[in-house]
């Protein structure tokens, strides 16, 4: 090994070793206790997911894609065409199947799906660079664990509201009661919070459910309704079956918002506080720019809050209020879309986030607890909840500067596979319906001939 | 500097920045590709609301005479015309959203189409909004349906042709 290459990894590993001290209060995966019993925040969760193993199948390669915290070697239980000891394979499943949309019945039992995670389907075929498809796929694909799972009752929000809007107003409520919201100047807004971030998913001890590595597919499917469910398994379908994955930020699409918890969609996170505007900005492909309006309030007329016009945002609108030293957020007006290896979203998205200084013994602040309550009534039969880190390595005054992204397309979609094409090479290209779901378009179009696909809605007739 | 000069070189400084920001504002693509001297009038089903920042575009397939249906290509497929016309906060002030448009909304529209004879061009003149699932009579617009809602004043535009 060169010298460069040696001091870049003697660095990596002082600097991994150095950041498992400092977020040591805030490793494992716990909601901030905010030191009352809160109507709508702090409830604790009910298992850490950095306790629980992943489903697999899958590798974890070491670099591109792997973090701190994955094991090395095959995870999963059976290979190559074999199926795991005790296990009884079903005689269709979505890896053998010729039509998923007939096997709805079958969705719920996590042996149609071989028992991978969703994240680990679109492994199989080298989506992230190891290949466990076997030789004579789809047939062949790999077997998860069908002993492991993360529960749903752990993702599930804890509260008991119906709405964002509801949340909110409890939440702000109580904030009253106890004196607030604080209205902070400059000279007491909590300007430690401005600075530089760790990636959350290359964080110690930060895993969250939405990385989608240690659950069951079925226990997703039984957070959707009936239609996202569908979209899901289509998704699942095409990267475990037909290995056609439209991932839209290949193609330099929006990411949308909720890719903003995807493992691979954010690295680092810069925040920037101020009395009127608490900014965060992350970011890979496309930028991820949330602009929190303190004080200010949505207008509510119209088909969902919003605070600007009525045109829906790919990352929507904030707003928010501070309670002391903790930040309680509410977004909406969002575009609705997808996130590989999860599930789509709708319009009707919306969330209420709870941002809490994280800090060691002697106060001292480390970084953020991020707990988020996601409300879509299209997509999800109850709300959901993610909670993760956000561990602080510095203010601006060091590291390397936020570069703003601006994606140029190399991958098109060539006959309904993803391909990516040079300089003065023509193809036909086919004009995506960005406001629609683009990539099953696609898939429809060249791989699911055939298929019994639910009947759409006809439009274009009037009696 | 006196005040009077510096009262007049903040009012250029103003107007440069105004006249910057207008430009940036009509200057995404030209307009030329569009032939002003031909105006269409449609009444069509929305496909889709595109509701981009610079031009919101609303997709559609024109309905035929009989109000009916809509017009089809020789694969029985619908002919979808794409209209753009102002900003999407602009036309969200006027009533035009992708929520208040949804897929299937009957409108009528007057534009001016491109030169090259493809689907698409720039809305003129007034626009009116069906009520839901009500289309006009044979050959009428949605001027003519009880219960039609205006986007802006303007009437809808004489077709040329």
């Amino acid at each position: 090994m060169k010298n460069g290459a040696w001091r870049v990894a003697v660095l990596t590993a002082a600097s991994l070793f150095v950041s498992s001290f400092l977020i040591a209060p805030a490793r494992a995966q716990r909601v901030t206790d905010p030191g009352f019993k809160s109507v709508g925040r702090g409830a604790p969760l009910l298992v850490d997911l950095n306790d629980r193993e992943m489903t697999g199948a899958t590798i974890r390669p070491p670099t591109a894609g792997g973090k701190p915290d994955d094991p090395s070697g095959f995870i999963g239980s059976a290979r190559n065409g074999q199926s795991p000891p005790g296990i009884q394979p079903l005689e269709v499943d979505l890896f053998t199947s010729k039509d998923f949309y007939k096997d709805r019945k079958l969705w719920s039992d996590r042996r149609y799906f071989r028992c991978n995670s969703p994240a680990a389907i679109e492994d199989l075929w080298g989506g992230n660079r190891t290949n466990l498809i076997g030789d004579n796929p789809p047939g062949s694909a790999a077997w998860g664990h069908c002993d492991r799972d993360y529960p749903r009752e752990a993702i599930v929000s804890p509260y008991g509201f119906k709405t964002a809007q509801a949340h909110y107003e409890a939440l702000l409520e109580e904030t009253r009661r106890r004196g607030g919201p604080t209205q902070h100047t400059y000279a007491t807004v909590p300007g430690e919070w401005t600075g530089r971030y760790m990636r959350p998913s290359g964080t110690p001890g930060n895993q969250y459910w939405f990385r989608m590595r240690h659950v069951q597919v079925p226990t997703i499917l039984s957070l959707l309704t009936e239609e996202y469910q569908t979209r899901m398994v289509q998704e699942a379908y095409h990267h475990g079956h037909t290995n056609k994955a439209m991932w839209p930020s290949q193609f330099c699409w929006p990411e949308g918002f909720m890719r903003r918890w995807h493992e691979a969609a954010v690295r680092e996170h810069q925040i920037m506080v101020t009395p009127s505007l608490v900014q965060i900005m992350a970011g890979v492909a496309q930028n991820f720019i949330t602009d929190i309006h303190i004080g200010r309030q949505f207008n509510l007329e119209g088909a969902v809050p919003r605070l600007g016009p009525d045109v829906p945002r790919w990352y929507g609108e904030t707003i928010g209020f501070w309670d002391r030293d903790t930040l309680i957020t509410w977004t909406s007006n969002i575009q609705g879309w997808k996130t590989h290896a999860a599930f789509e979203h709708s319009n009707k998205m919306q969330t209420i986030e709870i941002y809490t200084p994280n800090r060691d013994g002697s106060g001292k602040f480390l970084g953020l607890n991020h707990e988020a309550i996601f409300y879509d009534p299209e997509a999800l039969v109850e709300p959901v909840r993610i909670v993760r880190n956000l561990v602080k390595m510095s203010g601006f005054e060091e590291g390397d500067p936020y570069v703003f992204i601006e994606c140029l397309q190399t991958i098109y979609a060539v006959d309904g596979t993803a391909t990516p094409v040079s300089p003065g090479q023509v193809i036909q290209y086919e004009v995506p319906d960005m406001l629609g779901r683009p990539w099953a378009d696609i898939w429809e179009k060249y791989w699911e001939k055939g298929m019994e696909k639910p009947e759409e809605k006809d439009i274009f007739s009037f009696k | 500097m006196n005040a009077q000069s510096r009262i007049g070189g903040m009012l250029a400084v103003t107007v440069a920045a105004i006249v910057v920001l207008a430009a940036s504002v009509r200057a995404h693509h030209s307009f030329a590709m569009y032939d002003l001297k031909i105006t269409k009038v449609f009444t069509g089903v929305v496909t889709r609301v595109d509701p981009s920042v610079n031009h919101l575009q609303i997709y559609f397939a024109p309905m035929n005479a009989e109000r009916k249906n809509v017009e089809r290509n020789e694969a029985g497929q619908p002919i979808v015309w794409s209209v753009e016309m102002e900003g999407s906060a602009q036309m969200a002030k006027l009533g035009v959203s992708v929520n208040s448009f949804p897929p299937g909304t009957v409108f009528s529209v007057g534009l001016h189409p491109l030169r090259n004879g493809q689907t698409a061009g720039s809305r003129e003149g007034g626009m009116f909004r069906c009520p839901d699932k009500t289309p006009p009579a044979p050959g009428m617009h949605c001027d003519s349906v009880q219960g039609h809602t205006a986007v802006g004043n303007a009437p809808l535009p004489k077709p040329t042709e």
